[in-house]
């Protein structure tokens, strides 16, 4: 008796995960048919399931559009800010993990701080200490604003990986007279690989993803894709294949980068809460 | 063991980073205090005057101000619960043993929702929510019901938001309460499935406990996470019809980019930031409490 | 007309100045020639006037060995991007001004008048010839308290456009002459079976306040503005003008407040509405058969009339030299301004699909055969109000207030009288804030 309820329990579930399944990964389905669609197959109504896809939209965005030139600014920035949130927030959460000072918990809240303010606070004074300083639009003034949210996500990851790391090592390091800075790059930093890992690609998604700041302070030059995307929004006119086929060239990055790290990209988002 | 260390390491360690965030965070912060008390329109520049505290005093007591946070308030109050509700059901039927292959599979596509560009999120809504030419009016027209003016109508727009706001951030919420269940020890669950059948009391008496720290991260990201809401509406509905889906940071966009008004959006930009700060810390305070 | 006459004058002065000195002499290619290799920034839009522009540009580059690097932006940003390159010093050479942006730009001292350019014989192309801009549009586009700045570039009357094949279906053999007719016979006759008479397009942005909020104040009789600069909007004939697009939405489709120009178009091109008030420009997508299923029934006539006469929505865009562009920049990008509103461009400009402001281009009758909006435009541009929408410096305030108000009072937030009330507040508060009450600054919009 017990069997064909459980059966009946089994299905209902497998029905279930069906549809979370389909409601996570329709629109991105839609995204990309739409972007293979051309203006008047998109304009069509009803909306067309079958038709006859073009890589035209694409071709269109990457060379005549500048989307190619605003992905390459964006691996720019991305890569960049990551980079130095890694070399500046490394130390910074080793010494977290190990040193006691006086302070250390309130430095620990305003990193977490960090996390809660939002880009608009910020976007405006920047953009005017940027024009005195010669940095509007440039991938530096993205590359320094973004440290906001990166170095706070590097900071907290990798400090729960230090932690994880048994003391005994460096203790036995610290009596053969080793410093502090050799311990942290030769032992240490080695071993938390994979938290810097996580929190570099954690970075990259954030930074990828970012659009208040690009489109307020690099408005050409520097201009990322996101910041792109919204330029085809014209009132006159709405290319939907061309609008989709942008978004798919910036979605699909982070969406590779997010499965690689999907173990971890909760711990990231709520920094470290949740293990 | 505590690391004796000497004032200068523990400063080498750490200068680097608290310098640059003191350059890149607090410095505009300061400079946003400063032009807050400015009458200062890039477009007027010439007429810049020190102002005193007169940009909060009309933030204070500004409608339309107000009436956003309340929108902003709305949206938590209305979508977070949802979230809550939607994903605490997915982490259990996650959870649960069996189907091992078919569970990987969801938990990956559950990973993709949020990562995506949150201003992607928006153009792809007014995509599938055209009226016309919408793949979501086509849907329902299979189950009988007429084309929804989603983007058009004030109510409709904001339910939109709400919606994409669940597609985006539900397997997130999921993805947190199914981490805080595995923190459960299995024996206490096994104990406690053999007593009762029912899956309520479990979670009621057994897995709940376990689940208030990931509860409360969820509900401090999420109310961070929505004052901050600007991308999605801003390229779904760029806050329209109306004022309908003009959110706080929506609004303050608006002002400082479309009316110039450094002043005044400075002084928006602190009062919520001073709002932020205070709901962080109330939840910091109570959620990090056991960290150190 | 005193500014006419001044702008005029001064042409005349140029011309004849630059005939007398070097007729024979002055080329595009010999006036370049120190400008060589300089690079201009500038800003353009995704519309038609933009995509012929840039169509030319390969010879004007080739004559002239100036480079000139556009950067394609949505109207909605355009404002925004300048007012902060500007504002930054950045590396914009020429200005897009709006014509409710002139007054902005004028007194931020951010443009440079192109008197400063017409005087100088190297420069000034002697057919350069100023008079033959149709005055209306050159004022409103392009001049500042009777400085001219900007030269039209891409401009724009609205039109009434309508699907003759829908009309005649319904029994009218000609387009609505009046606002009151659209309302009585027309709109009902031509709403049902889920299309409908008319579209106005009314989203929260500079549509709201241009072509829905504007354009049903003027033809009623009604301002923004009296002449002490107080709201006008209270008047009765300001209401009735409210009131009357208010009733005219059970003739729109649902939604409407979401209609920007896109969607009234393409509702337009899809059959699904009989009538729009929309932009000269738009003519080339309603008439191509590849962006329109309507492409054959498409009419064009002026906007219809009301109590106060016909008072067609005016819009439209100069291009100015940006006075934080270094000396050979300023210089080059008054070539390519001269060179792209020339009159002897003009025909190629309209045959590329933009709008020349030029006289001289209309002349030829023939024309209006293959091109069906030259008669209504060149009707529209004969009595335009250039204040259609207030030109002054404060008007990016003023729009955020009528667009945020004009909205809620489509959608039934507010009730007209309310919503007028409101905006008039606003607007006078910033108004006296910018000192036009106590005589700081000089009633001009």
């Amino acid at each position: 008796m017990a069997a064909p309820l459980q059966r009946r329990a089994l299905w209902a579930e497998g029905l279930l995960l069906v549809a979370i399944c389909l409601f996570c990964i329709f629109p991105f389905y839609w995204m990309v048919t739409t972007s293979l669609k051309t203006q008047v197959v998109a304009l069509q109504s009803p909306p067309a399931w079958v038709f006859t896809p073009t890589l035209a939209n694409y071709w269109e965005v990457l060379f005549e559009d500048k989307v190619g030139a605003s992905l390459i600014n964006s691996i720019i920035v991305a890569v960049c800010t990551t980079a130095l949130a890694v070399i500046l927030g490394t130390p910074a959460a080793y010494a977290l993990a190990r040193f006691e000072f006086r302070g250390k918990q309130d430095l620990w809240f305003w990193f977490i701080t960090n996390r809660f303010v939002s880009p608009v606070v910020l976007a405006f004074p920047v953009f005017l200490i940027s024009r005195e300083l010669g940095l509007r639009d440039t991938h530096l003034a993205l590359i320094l604003m973004y440290l906001t949210f990166t170095l706070p996500i590097v900071i907290w990851i990798c400090t729960d990986q230090f932690r994880s790391i048994p003391r005994e090592l460096d203790e036995a390091a610290l009596l053969e007279g080793a410093s502090q800075w050799r311990i942290f790059r030769s032992i240490c930093l080695p071993l938390a690989m994979p938290g810097v890992a996580v929190s570099s690609i954690l970075s990259f998604i954030f930074s990828w993803n970012e659009l208040l700041f690009a489109y307020i302070l690099a408005p050409k030059a520097a201009k990322t894709a996101p910041a792109m995307a919204i330029t085809f929004m014209e009132g006159y006119d709405v290319p939907y294949g061309k609008i989709m086929a942008t978004s798919t060239l910036i979605v699909i990055p982070v969406l590779i980068f997010a499965l690689i790290a999907s173990k971890h990209l909760v711990r990231g988002l709520t920094m470290g809460a949740v293990k | 063991m505590t690391a004796h260390v000497r004032r200068k390491t523990i400063v080498a360690f750490l200068g680097p980073a608290v310098a640059a965030l003191l350059l890149v965070g607090i410095a505009p912060l300061l400079y946003a205090v400063w032009k807050s008390l400015h009458n200062f329109n890039l477009t007027k520049q010439a007429q810049t005057k020190f102002v005193g505290l007169s940009n909060y005093a009309e933030v204070l007591t500004d409608l339309s101000f107000w009436q956003a946070m309340g929108r902003t308030a709305t949206l938590f109050l209305i979508s977070v619960p949802i979230q809550i509700a939607l994903g605490l059901l997915i982490a259990i039927v996650l959870h649960r043993p069996g189907l091992t292959l078919f569970k990987t599979l969801t938990r990956l596509s559950l990973v993709l929702p949020m990562a995506t560009t949150y201003a992607v999120v928006g153009l792809l809504a007014q995509v599938m929510l055209n009226q016309k030419y919408g793949v979501v009016n086509q849907m329902l027209g299979w189950i009988g019901i007429d084309p929804i003016n989603f983007i058009g109508d004030p109510t409709n727009a904001f339910i939109a938001v709400i919606i994409w706001d669940i597609w985006q951030w539900t397997p997130f919420v999921a993805l947190v309460l199914l981490a805080g269940l595995s923190t459960v020890p299995p024996e206490i669950e096994e104990a406690a499935q053999l007593e009762t059948k029912s899956q309520w009391l479990v979670l009621r008496y057994v897995q709940l406990p376990f689940l208030i720290p990931s509860l409360v991260a969820v509900l401090i990201l999420r109310t961070a996470d929505t004052l901050k809401l600007f991308d999605m509406p801003f390229t779904m509905t760029r806050g329209g019809p109306g004022s309908a889906t003009e959110f706080i940071a929506v609004l303050i966009e608006r002002v400082g980019n479309r009316q110039f008004d450094i002043g005044l959006a400075s002084a928006q930009a602190i009062i919520m930031l001073a709002i932020t700060i205070f709901l962080a810390r109330l939840y910091i305070r109570f959620f990090y409490r056991e960290v150190n | 007309m005193k500014l006419k006459m001044h702008v005029s004058a001064l042409a005349l002065c140029a011309s004849t100045l630059a005939l007398g000195a070097q007729a024979n002499a002055w080329t595009l290619e010999e006036a370049a020639k120190p400008y060589a290799g300089t690079e201009l920034e500038v800003l353009f839009l995704d519309r038609p006037g933009y995509n012929a522009a840039i169509q030319m540009l390969p010879e004007f580059e080739a004559a002239t060995g100036i480079k000139v690097n556009y950067t394609v932006v949505p109207y909605e940003n355009a404002l925004g991007e300048q007012v902060r390159d500007f504002a930054a010093g950045g590396d914009l050479d020429i200005a897009l001004i709006d014509l409710v942006w002139i007054g902005n730009f004028a007194e931020n001292g951010w443009v440079v008048p192109s008197e400063t350019f017409i005087n100088n014989a190297e420069l000034a192309d002697p057919a350069l010839n100023m008079d033959d801009f149709f005055p209306l549009v050159l004022n409103a586009f392009g001049s500042w308290n009777g400085v001219n700045y900007g030269l039209p570039f891409d401009n724009y009357s609205g039109l009434l456009f309508y699907n003759r094949c829908m009309l005649e279906a319904a029994g009218f053999d000609k387009p609505p002459a009046t606002w009151q007719e659209v309302m009585d016979t027309y709109g009902p006759a031509l709403t049902k079976d889920g299309k409908y008479a008319y579209a106005l397009q009314s989203k929260r942005n500079e549509t709201q306040s241009a072509d829905s909020f504007a354009r049903f104040l003027w033809p009623f009789g009604g301002s923004f503005l009296n002449a002490e600069f107080k709201s006008n909007l209270l008047s009765p004939e300001s209401q009735a003008g409210l009131q009357f697009r208010q009733d005219l939405m059970k003739f729109m489709p649902e939604g409407i407040v979401a209609y920007d120009h896109a969607e009234t178009v393409n509702a337009f091109a899809q059959g699904d509405v009989a009538m729009i008030t929309e932009w000269s420009a738009f003519y080339s997508t309603v008439v191509n058969p590849e962006t329109s299923a309507v492409a054959d029934c498409v009419e064009i006539a002026p906007e219809p009339t009301g109590p106060a006469g016909r008072k067609p929505a005016l819009g439209g865009f100069s291009l100015a030299v940006a006075s934080q562009a270094d000396e050979a920049e300023q210089a080059a990008g008054w070539l390519f301004i001269q060179w792209v509103t020339s009159a002897a461009n003009a025909g190629r400009y309209l045959e590329m699909g933009g709008v020349p402001a030029r006289q001289s281009a209309y002349a030829d009758p023939a024309l209006a055969e293959t091109f069906k909006f030259i008669p209504a435009l060149v009707e529209s541009w004969q009595e335009g109000v250039p204040e259609f929408r207030p030109r002054f410096a404060e008007w990016p305030s003023i729009t955020e207030i009528v667009q945020e108000y004009g909205t809620k009072m489509m959608l039934g937030e507010v009730s007209i009288e309310e919503g007028a009330k409101t905006i008039g507040e606003q607007m006078e508060a910033v108004l006296a804030e910018a000192g036009y009450y106590d005589g700081a600054k000089p009633l001009a919009q």
